[in-house]
Protein backbone atom coordinates (compact mmCIF):
# COMPACT_ATOMS: atom_id res chain seq x y z
CA UNK A 1 0.00 0.00 0.00
CA UNK A 2 3.19 2.44 0.36
CA UNK A 3 3.86 2.30 -2.86
CA UNK A 4 0.47 2.87 -4.72
CA UNK A 5 0.01 5.86 -1.93
CA UNK A 6 3.22 7.21 -3.12
CA UNK A 7 2.02 6.89 -6.78
CA UNK A 8 -1.21 8.15 -5.78
CA UNK A 9 0.43 10.84 -4.04
CA UNK A 10 2.65 11.51 -6.83
CA UNK A 11 -0.33 12.33 -9.27
CA UNK A 12 1.31 15.70 -10.42
CA UNK A 13 4.09 14.13 -12.20
CA UNK A 14 2.19 11.38 -13.94
CA UNK A 15 -1.52 13.21 -14.60
CA UNK A 16 -0.15 14.49 -18.49
CA UNK A 17 2.34 11.23 -19.20
CA UNK A 18 -0.67 9.20 -18.06
CA UNK A 19 -3.28 11.08 -20.70
CA UNK A 20 -1.07 10.98 -23.14
CA UNK A 21 -0.16 7.50 -22.65
CA UNK A 22 -3.41 6.05 -22.43
CA UNK A 23 -5.03 8.08 -25.70
CA UNK A 24 -1.77 6.81 -27.51
CA UNK A 25 -2.43 3.29 -26.26
CA UNK A 26 -6.32 3.72 -27.38
CA UNK A 27 -5.87 5.08 -30.79
CA UNK A 28 -2.93 2.94 -31.94
CA UNK A 29 -5.00 -0.15 -30.60
CA UNK A 30 -7.88 0.96 -32.80
CA UNK A 31 -6.05 1.48 -36.10
CA UNK A 32 -4.05 -1.63 -35.09
CA UNK A 33 -7.12 -3.66 -36.03
CA UNK A 34 -5.95 -2.24 -39.65
CA UNK A 35 -2.57 -3.32 -39.63
CA UNK A 36 -3.25 -6.52 -38.24
CA UNK A 37 -5.98 -7.37 -40.61
CA UNK A 38 -4.23 -6.10 -44.01
CA UNK A 39 -0.95 -7.58 -42.67
CA UNK A 40 1.10 -4.79 -42.59
CA UNK A 41 2.25 -4.93 -39.53
CA UNK A 42 5.92 -4.04 -40.88
CA UNK A 43 4.28 -1.03 -42.44
CA UNK A 44 3.80 0.23 -39.13
CA UNK A 45 7.04 -0.83 -38.16
CA UNK A 46 8.65 1.03 -40.22
CA UNK A 47 6.41 4.12 -39.65
CA UNK A 48 7.68 4.00 -36.42
CA UNK A 49 10.97 4.12 -37.05
CA UNK A 50 10.55 6.70 -39.94
CA UNK A 51 8.67 9.09 -37.50
CA UNK A 52 11.75 8.71 -34.77
CA UNK A 53 14.13 9.84 -37.97
CA UNK A 54 11.73 12.54 -38.03
CA UNK A 55 12.44 13.75 -34.62
CA UNK A 56 15.99 12.87 -34.80
CA UNK A 57 16.54 14.74 -37.78
CA UNK A 58 14.94 17.70 -36.62
CA UNK A 59 17.29 17.68 -33.43
CA UNK A 60 20.01 17.44 -35.43
CA UNK A 61 18.96 20.33 -37.71
CA UNK A 62 18.93 22.74 -34.50
CA UNK A 63 22.55 23.09 -34.20
CA UNK A 64 22.65 24.67 -37.69
CA UNK A 65 21.04 27.94 -39.14
CA UNK A 66 17.81 27.47 -41.35
CA UNK A 67 16.67 30.70 -41.90
CA UNK A 68 13.06 30.61 -43.33
CA UNK A 69 13.11 27.19 -42.65
CA UNK A 70 13.62 26.86 -39.15
CA UNK A 71 9.57 26.63 -38.23
CA UNK A 72 9.67 23.73 -40.45
CA UNK A 73 12.14 21.79 -38.46
CA UNK A 74 9.92 21.21 -35.83
CA UNK A 75 10.07 17.18 -34.41
CA UNK A 76 6.10 17.55 -34.75
CA UNK A 77 5.79 19.10 -38.42
CA UNK A 78 9.31 17.18 -39.55
CA UNK A 79 7.89 13.82 -38.20
CA UNK A 80 4.28 14.20 -39.72
CA UNK A 81 5.08 15.13 -43.00
CA UNK A 82 8.10 12.46 -43.52
CA UNK A 83 5.83 9.24 -41.74
CA UNK A 84 2.93 10.94 -43.89
CA UNK A 85 4.57 10.70 -47.10
CA UNK A 86 5.93 7.11 -46.39
CA UNK A 87 2.74 5.58 -46.30
CA UNK A 88 1.48 7.70 -49.41
CA UNK A 89 4.52 6.07 -51.09
CA UNK A 90 3.70 2.82 -49.08
CA UNK A 91 -0.15 3.06 -50.18
CA UNK A 92 1.21 2.66 -54.05
CA UNK A 93 1.46 -0.92 -53.83
CA UNK A 94 3.58 -1.13 -56.83
CA UNK A 95 6.37 -3.43 -57.68
CA UNK A 96 9.46 -1.26 -57.57
CA UNK A 97 12.51 -2.77 -60.17
CA UNK A 98 11.56 -6.22 -60.08
CA UNK A 99 11.51 -6.19 -55.85
CA UNK A 100 8.29 -6.81 -53.70
CA UNK A 101 6.39 -3.67 -51.60
CA UNK A 102 7.78 -6.05 -48.42
CA UNK A 103 11.57 -5.39 -49.80
CA UNK A 104 10.75 -1.68 -50.50
CA UNK A 105 8.91 -1.37 -46.58
CA UNK A 106 12.00 -3.53 -45.14
CA UNK A 107 14.14 -0.89 -46.84
CA UNK A 108 12.54 2.01 -45.26
CA UNK A 109 12.48 0.26 -41.66
CA UNK A 110 16.26 -0.13 -41.96
CA UNK A 111 17.40 3.09 -43.38
CA UNK A 112 15.56 4.70 -41.02
CA UNK A 113 16.69 2.64 -38.64
CA UNK A 114 20.30 2.78 -39.01
CA UNK A 115 19.80 6.73 -39.83
CA UNK A 116 18.45 7.30 -36.37
CA UNK A 117 21.75 5.77 -34.63
CA UNK A 118 24.01 7.82 -37.08
CA UNK A 119 22.11 11.25 -36.37
CA UNK A 120 21.73 10.50 -32.36
CA UNK A 121 25.62 10.11 -32.25
CA UNK A 122 25.36 13.36 -34.03
CA UNK A 123 23.05 15.57 -31.91
CA UNK A 124 24.01 17.70 -29.56
CA UNK A 125 25.51 15.40 -26.17
CA UNK A 126 23.32 16.47 -23.12
CA UNK A 127 20.55 17.83 -25.46
CA UNK A 128 18.57 14.87 -26.53
CA UNK A 129 18.62 11.25 -25.95
CA UNK A 130 18.51 9.04 -28.70
CA UNK A 131 17.42 5.97 -26.63
CA UNK A 132 14.84 7.88 -25.58
CA UNK A 133 13.36 8.75 -29.07
CA UNK A 134 13.75 4.90 -29.85
CA UNK A 135 12.48 3.22 -26.70
CA UNK A 136 10.57 5.57 -25.37
CA UNK A 137 10.30 7.76 -22.02
CA UNK A 138 7.25 8.82 -21.43
CA UNK A 139 8.15 9.78 -18.04
CA UNK A 140 7.81 13.60 -18.53
CA UNK A 141 5.66 15.22 -21.44
CA UNK A 142 6.02 18.27 -23.53
CA UNK A 143 2.72 20.10 -22.11
CA UNK A 144 1.26 21.08 -25.36
CA UNK A 145 1.13 17.10 -26.33
CA UNK A 146 -1.97 16.34 -23.43
CA UNK A 147 -3.41 18.76 -25.84
CA UNK A 148 -2.21 17.62 -29.35
CA UNK A 149 -1.83 13.90 -29.31
CA UNK A 150 -5.99 14.25 -28.06
CA UNK A 151 -6.78 16.45 -30.92
CA UNK A 152 -5.03 14.30 -33.50
CA UNK A 153 -6.63 11.27 -31.74
CA UNK A 154 -10.03 12.23 -31.96
CA UNK A 155 -9.72 14.19 -35.35
CA UNK A 156 -8.47 10.12 -36.92
CA UNK A 157 -11.11 8.94 -34.36
CA UNK A 158 -13.97 11.14 -36.52
CA UNK A 159 -12.90 10.06 -39.93
CA UNK A 160 -12.44 6.59 -39.26
CA UNK A 161 -16.46 6.43 -37.43
CA UNK A 162 -17.67 8.43 -40.91
CA UNK A 163 -15.95 6.07 -43.35
CA UNK A 164 -16.03 2.87 -41.36
CA UNK A 165 -17.81 0.60 -43.44
CA UNK A 166 -15.74 1.86 -46.82
CA UNK A 167 -12.78 1.24 -44.85
CA UNK A 168 -13.65 -2.19 -44.10
CA UNK A 169 -14.86 -3.02 -47.19
CA UNK A 170 -11.52 -1.91 -49.29
CA UNK A 171 -9.30 -4.12 -46.40
CA UNK A 172 -11.70 -7.07 -46.76
CA UNK A 173 -12.51 -7.21 -50.58
CA UNK A 174 -10.61 -4.72 -52.47
CA UNK A 175 -11.41 -6.14 -56.20
CA UNK A 176 -15.50 -5.83 -55.45
CA UNK A 177 -14.81 -2.62 -53.75
CA UNK A 178 -13.40 -1.89 -57.40
CA UNK A 179 -15.64 -3.22 -59.08
CA UNK A 180 -18.54 -1.14 -57.18
CA UNK A 181 -16.29 1.96 -58.08
CA UNK A 182 -15.47 2.73 -55.15
CA UNK A 183 -12.36 5.27 -54.64
CA UNK A 184 -10.00 2.40 -53.64
CA UNK A 185 -6.78 4.09 -53.54
CA UNK A 186 -7.81 7.36 -51.71
CA UNK A 187 -8.98 5.06 -49.02
CA UNK A 188 -6.19 2.79 -48.83
CA UNK A 189 -4.21 6.00 -48.46
CA UNK A 190 -6.40 7.57 -45.94
CA UNK A 191 -5.98 4.57 -43.85
CA UNK A 192 -2.69 4.09 -44.04
CA UNK A 193 -2.32 8.28 -43.77
CA UNK A 194 -4.12 8.61 -40.58
CA UNK A 195 -2.06 5.59 -39.23
CA UNK A 196 1.33 7.57 -40.30
CA UNK A 197 0.10 10.83 -38.33
CA UNK A 198 -0.89 9.24 -35.01
CA UNK A 199 2.33 7.50 -35.21
CA UNK A 200 3.96 10.40 -35.86
CA UNK A 201 2.56 12.64 -32.62
CA UNK A 202 2.63 9.35 -30.25
CA UNK A 203 6.11 8.32 -31.15
CA UNK A 204 7.47 12.06 -30.59
CA UNK A 205 5.76 11.36 -27.10
CA UNK A 206 6.11 7.70 -25.90
CA UNK A 207 8.91 6.31 -28.38
CA UNK A 208 9.05 4.21 -31.35
CA UNK A 209 9.16 1.01 -29.34
CA UNK A 210 5.53 0.99 -27.24
CA UNK A 211 3.99 2.87 -30.28
CA UNK A 212 4.57 -0.18 -33.01
CA UNK A 213 3.70 -2.50 -29.51
CA UNK A 214 0.32 -0.63 -29.38
CA UNK A 215 -0.41 -0.89 -33.13
CA UNK A 216 0.04 -4.85 -33.16
CA UNK A 217 -0.40 -6.37 -29.90
CA UNK A 218 -3.54 -4.86 -28.73
CA UNK A 219 -5.45 -5.87 -31.66
CA UNK A 220 -3.85 -9.67 -32.31
CA UNK A 221 -4.92 -9.91 -28.36
CA UNK A 222 -8.50 -9.12 -29.16
CA UNK A 223 -8.75 -11.79 -32.24
CA UNK A 224 -8.04 -14.20 -29.05
CA UNK A 225 -10.92 -13.04 -27.18
CA UNK A 226 -13.53 -12.51 -30.01
CA UNK A 227 -15.08 -13.23 -33.44
CA UNK A 228 -16.79 -9.84 -34.00
CA UNK A 229 -15.41 -7.27 -35.85
CA UNK A 230 -16.77 -3.91 -34.35
CA UNK A 231 -16.58 -5.64 -30.96
CA UNK A 232 -12.30 -6.48 -31.69
CA UNK A 233 -11.99 -2.49 -32.38
CA UNK A 234 -13.68 -2.00 -28.86
CA UNK A 235 -11.08 -3.95 -26.84
CA UNK A 236 -8.60 -3.04 -29.12
CA UNK A 237 -8.85 0.30 -27.49
CA UNK A 238 -9.17 -0.85 -23.94
CA UNK A 239 -6.36 -2.91 -24.31
CA UNK A 240 -4.19 -0.40 -25.63
CA UNK A 241 -5.21 1.67 -23.18
CA UNK A 242 -4.12 -0.04 -19.97
CA UNK A 243 -1.47 -1.23 -21.45
CA UNK A 244 -0.13 2.11 -21.46
CA UNK A 245 -1.33 3.21 -18.01
CA UNK A 246 -0.67 0.21 -16.56
CA UNK A 247 2.92 0.28 -18.27
CA UNK A 248 3.36 3.45 -16.67
CA UNK A 249 2.82 2.64 -13.44
CA UNK A 250 4.92 -0.49 -13.10
CA UNK A 251 7.47 1.67 -14.83
CA UNK A 252 6.82 3.70 -11.99
CA UNK A 253 6.97 2.04 -9.02
CA UNK A 254 9.62 -0.67 -10.17
CA UNK A 255 12.05 2.23 -11.84
CA UNK A 256 12.56 0.35 -14.86
CA UNK A 257 12.44 2.60 -18.38
CA UNK A 258 8.47 3.53 -19.49
CA UNK A 259 8.55 2.37 -23.33
CA UNK A 260 9.91 -0.87 -22.59
CA UNK A 261 7.41 -1.24 -19.84
CA UNK A 262 4.38 -0.84 -21.81
CA UNK A 263 5.64 -3.02 -24.40
CA UNK A 264 5.74 -5.49 -22.38
CA UNK A 265 2.43 -4.77 -20.08
CA UNK A 266 0.92 -4.91 -23.81
CA UNK A 267 2.59 -8.81 -24.44
CA UNK A 268 1.39 -9.74 -21.49
CA UNK A 269 -2.48 -8.81 -22.24
CA UNK A 270 -1.20 -10.91 -25.58
CA UNK A 271 -0.14 -14.18 -23.76
CA UNK A 272 -3.08 -14.08 -21.79
CA UNK A 273 -5.43 -13.65 -24.52
CA UNK A 274 -3.48 -16.12 -26.34
CA UNK A 275 -4.15 -18.54 -23.15
CA UNK A 276 -7.79 -17.78 -22.71
CA UNK A 277 -8.25 -18.67 -26.30
CA UNK A 278 -6.41 -21.69 -25.87
CA UNK A 279 -8.52 -22.60 -22.73
CA UNK A 280 -11.52 -21.83 -24.60
CA UNK A 281 -10.99 -24.63 -27.79
CA UNK A 282 -9.92 -26.96 -25.16
CA UNK A 283 -13.45 -26.78 -23.05
CA UNK B 1 -33.69 2.58 -55.46
CA UNK B 2 -32.86 -0.08 -58.00
CA UNK B 3 -32.31 1.08 -61.61
CA UNK B 4 -33.61 -1.20 -64.14
CA UNK B 5 -31.43 -1.76 -67.75
CA UNK B 6 -33.74 -1.12 -70.34
CA UNK B 7 -35.21 -4.01 -71.64
CA UNK B 8 -34.50 -2.41 -74.92
CA UNK B 9 -30.95 -2.17 -74.96
CA UNK B 10 -29.82 -5.14 -76.57
CA UNK B 11 -26.18 -5.07 -75.75
CA UNK B 12 -25.17 -5.53 -72.33
CA UNK B 13 -21.58 -5.34 -72.58
CA UNK B 14 -19.96 -5.51 -75.93
CA UNK B 15 -15.84 -6.04 -76.74
CA UNK B 16 -14.45 -4.83 -79.86
CA UNK B 17 -11.29 -5.83 -80.99
CA UNK B 18 -10.23 -6.65 -77.71
CA UNK B 19 -6.71 -8.01 -76.59
CA UNK B 20 -6.88 -9.23 -73.15
CA UNK B 21 -3.64 -9.58 -70.96
CA UNK B 22 -1.52 -8.10 -67.94
CA UNK B 23 0.60 -4.86 -67.78
CA UNK B 24 0.35 -3.93 -71.37
CA UNK B 25 1.07 -7.73 -72.47
CA UNK B 26 -1.50 -9.28 -74.53
CA UNK B 27 -2.67 -13.09 -74.16
CA UNK B 28 -5.28 -13.36 -76.48
CA UNK B 29 -6.97 -11.24 -79.16
CA UNK B 30 -8.75 -9.48 -80.67
CA UNK B 31 -11.84 -10.76 -79.14
CA UNK B 32 -15.68 -9.30 -80.89
CA UNK B 33 -18.28 -10.30 -78.36
CA UNK B 34 -21.94 -8.68 -77.41
CA UNK B 35 -23.22 -10.15 -74.06
CA UNK B 36 -27.20 -9.70 -74.39
CA UNK B 37 -29.93 -9.04 -71.81
CA UNK B 38 -31.19 -12.08 -70.20
CA UNK B 39 -28.64 -14.15 -71.52
CA UNK B 40 -26.74 -17.22 -69.28
CA UNK B 41 -23.22 -17.26 -70.80
CA UNK B 42 -20.54 -19.67 -69.38
CA UNK B 43 -16.66 -19.46 -69.92
CA UNK B 44 -15.35 -22.99 -70.32
CA UNK B 45 -11.49 -23.47 -70.25
CA UNK B 46 -8.89 -24.88 -68.78
CA UNK B 47 -7.17 -23.91 -65.98
CA UNK B 48 -4.95 -20.69 -66.80
CA UNK B 49 -6.49 -20.83 -69.90
CA UNK B 50 -7.34 -16.93 -69.89
CA UNK B 51 -11.21 -17.73 -68.39
CA UNK B 52 -10.61 -15.15 -65.64
CA UNK B 53 -8.49 -12.62 -67.27
CA UNK B 54 -10.97 -12.59 -69.68
CA UNK B 55 -13.80 -12.03 -66.76
CA UNK B 56 -12.05 -9.62 -64.93
CA UNK B 57 -11.90 -7.72 -68.40
CA UNK B 58 -15.30 -7.64 -69.29
CA UNK B 59 -15.84 -6.23 -65.53
CA UNK B 60 -13.21 -3.65 -66.34
CA UNK B 61 -11.14 -4.46 -63.31
CA UNK B 62 -8.52 -5.16 -66.12
CA UNK B 63 -7.81 -2.73 -68.49
CA UNK B 64 -7.79 -3.76 -71.77
CA UNK B 65 -4.18 -3.93 -73.87
CA UNK B 66 -6.40 -2.78 -77.18
CA UNK B 67 -9.35 -2.13 -78.12
CA UNK B 68 -12.97 -1.56 -76.52
CA UNK B 69 -14.97 -2.83 -73.44
CA UNK B 70 -18.54 -0.84 -73.56
CA UNK B 71 -20.87 -1.33 -71.05
CA UNK B 72 -24.85 -0.22 -71.10
CA UNK B 73 -25.21 3.16 -68.72
CA UNK B 74 -25.71 2.52 -65.13
CA UNK B 75 -24.94 -1.64 -65.05
CA UNK B 76 -24.64 -2.91 -61.71
CA UNK B 77 -22.85 -6.49 -61.49
CA UNK B 78 -23.42 -8.70 -58.63
CA UNK B 79 -19.82 -10.36 -57.92
CA UNK B 80 -19.29 -13.93 -56.59
CA UNK B 81 -15.36 -14.32 -56.08
CA UNK B 82 -14.11 -17.96 -55.26
CA UNK B 83 -14.36 -17.94 -51.50
CA UNK B 84 -10.67 -19.11 -51.30
CA UNK B 85 -9.53 -14.93 -51.83
CA UNK B 86 -11.01 -13.81 -48.54
CA UNK B 87 -8.27 -13.89 -45.84
CA UNK B 88 -9.62 -15.81 -42.88
CA UNK B 89 -8.21 -13.75 -40.41
CA UNK B 90 -10.52 -11.39 -40.97
CA UNK B 91 -13.36 -11.51 -37.98
CA UNK B 92 -16.49 -10.52 -40.55
CA UNK B 93 -20.31 -12.24 -39.98
CA UNK B 94 -22.57 -13.45 -42.36
CA UNK B 95 -24.72 -10.63 -42.41
CA UNK B 96 -21.44 -8.14 -42.36
CA UNK B 97 -20.51 -10.01 -46.18
CA UNK B 98 -24.25 -9.68 -47.77
CA UNK B 99 -24.19 -6.07 -46.53
CA UNK B 100 -21.11 -5.23 -48.52
CA UNK B 101 -22.65 -6.11 -51.89
CA UNK B 102 -25.38 -3.27 -51.14
CA UNK B 103 -22.66 -0.72 -51.06
CA UNK B 104 -22.58 -0.44 -54.65
CA UNK B 105 -25.84 1.26 -53.79
CA UNK B 106 -24.35 3.06 -50.93
CA UNK B 107 -21.97 5.86 -51.51
CA UNK B 108 -18.69 6.18 -49.31
CA UNK B 109 -19.66 8.41 -46.54
CA UNK B 110 -23.21 7.06 -46.13
CA UNK B 111 -24.35 4.95 -44.24
CA UNK B 112 -27.35 1.92 -44.66
CA UNK B 113 -30.88 2.90 -45.00
CA UNK B 114 -33.43 0.69 -44.06
CA UNK B 115 -34.32 0.04 -47.21
CA UNK B 116 -31.31 -1.05 -47.88
CA UNK B 117 -31.05 -3.33 -44.69
CA UNK B 118 -34.83 -4.87 -45.74
CA UNK B 119 -32.78 -5.59 -49.25
CA UNK B 120 -29.98 -6.99 -47.13
CA UNK B 121 -32.75 -9.74 -45.44
CA UNK B 122 -34.55 -10.24 -48.64
CA UNK B 123 -31.19 -11.48 -50.15
CA UNK B 124 -30.19 -14.01 -47.29
CA UNK B 125 -33.68 -15.36 -46.96
CA UNK B 126 -33.48 -15.78 -51.42
CA UNK B 127 -30.38 -18.23 -50.49
CA UNK B 128 -31.80 -19.85 -47.37
CA UNK B 129 -29.14 -18.58 -45.51
CA UNK B 130 -30.68 -15.84 -42.89
CA UNK B 131 -30.31 -18.37 -39.87
CA UNK B 132 -26.42 -17.94 -40.74
CA UNK B 133 -26.39 -14.02 -40.76
CA UNK B 134 -24.93 -14.21 -36.99
CA UNK B 135 -21.92 -16.56 -37.55
CA UNK B 136 -18.33 -16.19 -39.06
CA UNK B 137 -17.76 -16.45 -42.80
CA UNK B 138 -14.32 -18.20 -41.72
CA UNK B 139 -16.55 -20.82 -39.92
CA UNK B 140 -19.08 -21.53 -42.76
CA UNK B 141 -18.88 -24.79 -45.37
CA UNK B 142 -17.69 -24.55 -48.67
CA UNK B 143 -21.56 -24.98 -49.74
CA UNK B 144 -22.60 -22.14 -47.27
CA UNK B 145 -20.13 -19.74 -48.27
CA UNK B 146 -21.15 -20.04 -51.89
CA UNK B 147 -24.61 -18.83 -50.66
CA UNK B 148 -23.46 -16.11 -48.76
CA UNK B 149 -21.28 -14.54 -51.85
CA UNK B 150 -24.40 -15.38 -53.59
CA UNK B 151 -26.49 -13.71 -51.19
CA UNK B 152 -24.46 -10.44 -51.02
CA UNK B 153 -23.82 -10.89 -54.73
CA UNK B 154 -27.93 -10.14 -55.19
CA UNK B 155 -27.92 -7.77 -52.42
CA UNK B 156 -26.86 -4.88 -54.65
CA UNK B 157 -30.15 -5.39 -57.20
CA UNK B 158 -27.41 -6.10 -60.41
CA UNK B 159 -28.30 -6.50 -63.58
CA UNK B 160 -25.65 -9.14 -64.11
CA UNK B 161 -24.91 -11.70 -62.31
CA UNK B 162 -21.03 -12.93 -62.32
CA UNK B 163 -20.19 -15.91 -61.04
CA UNK B 164 -16.42 -17.10 -60.52
CA UNK B 165 -15.99 -20.90 -60.34
CA UNK B 166 -19.03 -21.32 -57.88
CA UNK B 167 -18.85 -24.67 -57.28
CA UNK B 168 -14.98 -25.29 -56.86
CA UNK B 169 -15.47 -25.65 -53.01
CA UNK B 170 -18.31 -27.58 -53.34
CA UNK B 171 -19.56 -31.82 -53.38
CA UNK B 172 -22.02 -32.70 -56.09
CA UNK B 173 -24.94 -32.61 -54.37
CA UNK B 174 -23.99 -28.78 -52.68
CA UNK B 175 -23.01 -27.76 -56.64
CA UNK B 176 -26.62 -28.84 -57.49
CA UNK B 177 -27.92 -26.52 -55.16
CA UNK B 178 -26.09 -23.43 -55.66
CA UNK B 179 -27.08 -23.83 -59.77
CA UNK B 180 -30.27 -24.35 -59.23
CA UNK B 181 -30.39 -21.42 -56.99
CA UNK B 182 -28.41 -19.51 -59.57
CA UNK B 183 -31.33 -20.55 -61.83
CA UNK B 184 -34.01 -19.65 -59.40
CA UNK B 185 -32.77 -15.85 -59.25
CA UNK B 186 -31.77 -15.46 -62.60
CA UNK B 187 -35.66 -16.64 -63.86
CA UNK B 188 -37.11 -14.39 -60.75
CA UNK B 189 -34.71 -11.15 -60.97
CA UNK B 190 -34.29 -11.33 -64.81
CA UNK B 191 -30.60 -11.30 -64.54
CA UNK B 192 -27.95 -11.80 -67.63
CA UNK B 193 -25.72 -14.64 -65.90
CA UNK B 194 -21.40 -14.89 -67.01
CA UNK B 195 -20.34 -17.87 -64.99
CA UNK B 196 -16.24 -19.15 -65.34
CA UNK B 197 -16.28 -22.80 -65.02
CA UNK B 198 -13.75 -25.74 -65.77
CA UNK B 199 -16.48 -28.25 -65.10
CA UNK B 200 -17.97 -28.71 -68.24
CA UNK B 201 -20.80 -30.73 -67.12
CA UNK B 202 -21.89 -27.33 -65.10
CA UNK B 203 -21.80 -25.28 -67.88
CA UNK B 204 -23.39 -27.35 -70.53
CA UNK B 205 -26.61 -28.10 -67.88
CA UNK B 206 -27.11 -24.19 -67.31
CA UNK B 207 -25.81 -21.67 -70.14
CA UNK B 208 -27.52 -20.99 -72.96
CA UNK B 209 -24.22 -19.32 -74.51
CA UNK B 210 -20.44 -20.47 -74.44
CA UNK B 211 -16.99 -18.93 -74.60
CA UNK B 212 -14.55 -21.62 -75.01
CA UNK B 213 -11.21 -19.84 -74.33
CA UNK B 214 -7.75 -20.67 -74.14
CA UNK B 215 -4.73 -18.47 -74.19
CA UNK B 216 -2.08 -21.06 -74.81
CA UNK B 217 -3.22 -21.91 -78.01
CA UNK B 218 -4.81 -18.73 -79.00
CA UNK B 219 -8.32 -19.90 -79.34
CA UNK B 220 -11.02 -17.78 -78.64
CA UNK B 221 -15.09 -18.92 -79.78
CA UNK B 222 -18.21 -17.94 -78.33
CA UNK B 223 -21.58 -18.55 -79.51
CA UNK B 224 -24.63 -21.16 -78.73
CA UNK B 225 -23.73 -24.92 -77.17
CA UNK B 226 -24.12 -26.54 -80.64
CA UNK B 227 -21.85 -24.52 -82.17
CA UNK B 228 -18.99 -24.23 -79.49
CA UNK B 229 -18.99 -28.16 -78.27
CA UNK B 230 -18.37 -29.59 -81.16
CA UNK B 231 -16.79 -33.20 -81.31
CA UNK B 232 -13.61 -31.22 -82.72
CA UNK B 233 -13.50 -28.84 -79.50
CA UNK B 234 -14.27 -31.73 -77.33
CA UNK B 235 -11.70 -33.77 -77.78
CA UNK B 236 -8.65 -31.04 -78.45
CA UNK B 237 -10.05 -29.35 -75.08
CA UNK B 238 -11.08 -32.11 -72.77
CA UNK B 239 -9.97 -35.23 -74.30
CA UNK B 240 -13.53 -36.49 -74.78
CA UNK B 241 -14.71 -39.02 -77.25
CA UNK B 242 -17.25 -38.07 -80.16
CA UNK B 243 -20.80 -37.77 -78.32
CA UNK B 244 -19.08 -37.92 -74.65
CA UNK B 245 -21.35 -34.77 -74.44
CA UNK B 246 -25.43 -33.96 -74.66
CA UNK B 247 -26.44 -30.73 -74.93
Amino acid sequence: MGILSEFINSYFLWRDPMIVGAVSGAVCGFLGVYVVLRRIIFVSAALTQISSFGVALSFYLEGFSMGAMSSFIHPFILSTVLTSLAAVFFAMKRDFSRISQEGVIGFGFLIASGAVIILGDRITKGAHDIANILFGSAVVVDPKDVYIIPAVALAAVVIHIIFFKDFVFVSFDEETARLFKYPVRTLNTAILVTIAVVVAVATRALGALPVFSFLALPPLTSLFLTERLKLVFALSVIIGALSATLGYFFSFVLSIPTGASMAVSASVFFILGLLWREVKVRL
Amino acid sequence: MKRRIDDRMANLIRLEDVTIGYENKGILGPINLAIENGQFWGILGQNGGGKSTLLKTLLGLLPTVSGNVKSADGIVFGYVPQSEKFDPIFPVSVGEIVSMGRYVRVRPGKKLTVSDMDQITRSLEKTGILHLKDRTFRSLSGGEKQRSLLARAIAGEPDVLVLDEPTASVDVKGEVQIMELVQKIRSDDGLTVLMVSHFLNTVTRYADRIILIDKDSGYFEAGGKSEILTDHNLSKFFGLGTGSVII
